[in-house]
């Protein structure tokens, strides 16, 4: 899972080069282990929104590649018929709310189904996936005191790569961490090393199943680098040295495969199988992508909230 | 005699760990750590201290502390000279704490001060060398770093860099743990548990259902935290000069219930307690799994290794806050001549007659008529 989202990402970094895909682009490579970390820990009944940054939470979470690339190159196939693009891509028979522009957009759709689920007594659980940007903003501040309050089942990923846009956190963000603004709704919050999927495959566990079972909501932290810019064509002038660090030394596709190898849990030939099959399919997604038609004048009319 | 320099070193991720979620543990926030430093300041300038280096960070520390430096400036109140230990990359690691251990080392520093949890006092003892370190808490699982107000230790520190109470009965140099696994080596100094879970994860161990063998330098009947499970059945003090090791099994006969972590009070089984001899090495038995040192997995290791874990003399040298603060009473250095107006803008006080540079100041004081102690030693 966390191949096929580097693999997805690195594909459409360089096709996105080519001019070929429409609007807007941010990617969420080196950050794969947050989304499936967490999203490895949720089944049918649970919802997940999303940021900008999406793609990575959309695989982890179940949506179809070869739909997310469609719908990336704006074809008729695409998980929302080509109309919604990179950061509107939402399934939710998936449980995928969607992809979201709105910086901070994220926190109140999770508290509405999160109070579904427990209304409904469904067991559900709720996660939403926020930047260190949108750490600040009143939605996601709001949406933490609701959840607090009404002791809903609602997870709050703060993904903090240490820039929002091209601003340092530490320029942004007044406390030094996210999480210990959690004291302060009454939540726990927890800071975790976010290439690290054991690390964050534990926390979201921990927290996942304490919001089932009516513990009320957590906020965890994830702190790491985003690969690319903010946006494809970010020159990234505000920062230097920390991503090659990082790819480096940090990566948590890297530090996930030394580590099941050395545990005997999985041999190199299985991982290296796993990669030519995401090869394959990410291949077959850009394929197919390329291939399929555009939205038709006739679409122009469908999927809105009036009828013509 | 150089000048009387005292490090302090904070972490600014100490308090954040998953034990917030799975126990009770509490969030310790920045901003009182940033004051706890502030309330130290107060007690070096009282007691004499001239210099202070402070480690930086990027999580507000440091930042708080500056900042309330300058304005103590503009009030033209003084605290000693605090030189900040800048310049060097902030990897938000434990890293940067061995960083500016080192430095303080390096500069002369007399007392180290460490504010953390047992993680942090694990990182800085490993760095520490030869000068005296007081752990102060700011963690979760403090078996190792002492609850205490930061003006009594930094009065306690200011006292010992000073030179004021000789080190001599007041510092005391602790045991330690070294568990090796291959070529790699940590060490502990409270203790070192097998835990059977495959990876670091999280780092916390909560659940001693994972947990099969522990070694302790100490096992303190109040402790909290692992050590505890063994504190209650065969409590080892930190001046002894043995440990304790047992199996960790839930079908044991020994049942103990143990404070394992805030808020987690757990019944764990217990087997084959035995005293551990200094130097000699004793085998882990598990063929894998994780070592946890200090409550925290760090080492993983794995068929073939057999880790061993020894334990040593050769700890830091610890400052007792109680007892050098019993021998500040016993010498009187504390006490002031009649009629001294003490506050923290005047003069460094002469203590004991090891630092009287200023000697005779207090003595032509007019119309003095009573004994007082500094009456800002408190003021945060």
């Amino acid at each position: 899972m966390m191949r096929a989202i580097r693999d997805f990402e690195e594909r459409v970094h360089a096709e996105f080069a080519t001019g070929e895909i429409p609007g807007f682009v941010h990617l969420y490579a080196g950050e794969e282990a947050s989304a499936v970390g967490v999203c490895s820990n949720l089944d049918d009944r649970d919802t997940i929104a999303s940021t900008h940054r999406g793609h990575g939470h959309c695989i982890a979470k179940g949506v179809d590649v070869g739909e997310m690339m469609a719908e990336i190159y704006g074809r008729k196939t695409g998980s929302c018929h080509g109309k919604g693009g990179s950061m509107h891509i939402a399934d939710l028979s998936k449980g995928m709310l969607g992809a979201n522009g709105i910086v901070g957009g994220g926190p109140p759709l999770i508290c509405g189904t999160a109070l579904a689920a427990k209304i409904k007594g469904t067991g559900g659980v709720s996660v939403v996936f926020f930047g260190d940007g949108a750490s600040n903003q009143g939605t996601t501040l709001e949406s933490m005191n609701l959840a607090s309050v009404w002791n809903l089942p609602a997870i709050f990923v703060a993904e903090n790569n240490g820039y929002a846009e091209t601003t340092s956190s530490t320029w942004s963000v007044a406390s030094d961490n996210i999480a210990d603004r959690a004291a302060g709704f009454g939540m726990p919050g927890v800071v975790i090393d976010g290439f690290d999927f054991f690390a964050v495959h534990e926390a979201a566990s921990e927290a996942i199943a304490r919001a089932r079972q009516g513990g009320g909501p957590t906020l965890l932290e994830m702190k790491f680098t985003r690969y690319f810019g903010h946006f494809e064509g970010d020159q990234q002038t505000y920062r230097a040295g920390e991503v090659d660090h990082a790819r480096a030394e940090l990566d948590c596709l890297k530090r996930f495969a030394a580590r099941v190898t050395e545990t005997g849990e999985l041999t190199r030939s299985d991982l290296d199988a796993v990669d030519a099959e995401v090869a394959t399919m990410i291949d077959q997604a850009v394929a197919e992508a390329k291939a399929a038609p555009p939205p038709a004048e006739a679409d122009l009319l469908t999927d809105v909230y009036v009828r013509y | 005699m150089g000048d009387a320099v005292v490090g302090v070193v904070a972490n600014p991720l100490s308090g954040r760990d998953i034990r917030r979620l799975v126990t009770q543990a509490s969030v310790f926030p920045t901003a009182e750590k940033a004051n706890m430093i502030q309330r130290m300041l107060t007690a070096f300038d009282a007691v004499g201290v001239h210099r202070v280096l402070l480690s930086t960070d990027l999580g507000g520390i440091s930042a708080s502390v500056f900042r309330a430096i300058e304005r103590r400036r503009r009030q033209d109140v003084r605290w000693p000279e605090v030189e900040f230990l800048d310049g060097q990359p902030i990897r938000q690691t434990a890293q940067d704490t061995v960083d500016a251990v080192r430095r303080m080392v390096t500069a002369g520093a007399r007392v180290i001060i460490c504010l953390g949890g047992d993680g942090t006092a694990r990182v800085t003892a490993s760095a520490v060398g030869e000068v005296p370190m007081l752990a102060l808490s700011t963690g979760t699982n403090n078996a190792f770093p002492a609850v205490m107000e930061a003006t009594i230790a930094g009065l306690a520190a200011g006292l010992v860099a000073t030179g004021a109470v000789p080190a001599d009965g007041v510092v005391t140099r602790v045991k330690l743990l070294e568990v090796r696994a291959g070529d790699r080596a940590e060490t502990a100094l409270i203790d070192v548990a097998v835990s059977t879970q495959r990876h670091v994860g999280t780092r916390a161990v909560w659940d001693p259902a994972t947990v099969t063998q522990l070694f302790c330098a100490f096992a303190e009947p109040d402790a909290i935290g692992l050590s505890s499970i063994l504190g209650q059945l065969s409590p080892v003090a930190r001046h002894e000069p043995h440990g304790v090791t047992a199996r960790i099994a839930p079908e044991a006969p020994a049942r103990v219930l143990a404070p394992i972590a805030p808020g987690l009070v757990m019944p764990v089984g217990v087997r084959d307690i035995e005293l551990m001899s200094p130097q000699s090495a004793y085998p882990v038995d598990a063929r894998a799994g994780v070592i946890a040192v200090d409550g925290e997995r760090e080492l993983t290791f794995e068929a073939g290794e057999r880790p061993t874990v020894r334990l040593r003399a050769d700890g830091p040298r610890c400052v007792d806050v109680s007892a050098v603060l019993t021998a500040s009473a016993r010498l009187g250095l504390l006490r002031r001549p009649p009629g001294v107006r003490p506050t923290t803008s005047c003069t460094h006080r002469p203590l004991g007659g090891t630092h009287d540079r200023h000697g005779g100041a207090e003595s032509s004081d007019p119309g003095a008529t009573a004994e007082r102690l500094p009456d800002d030693a408190g003021d945060p």
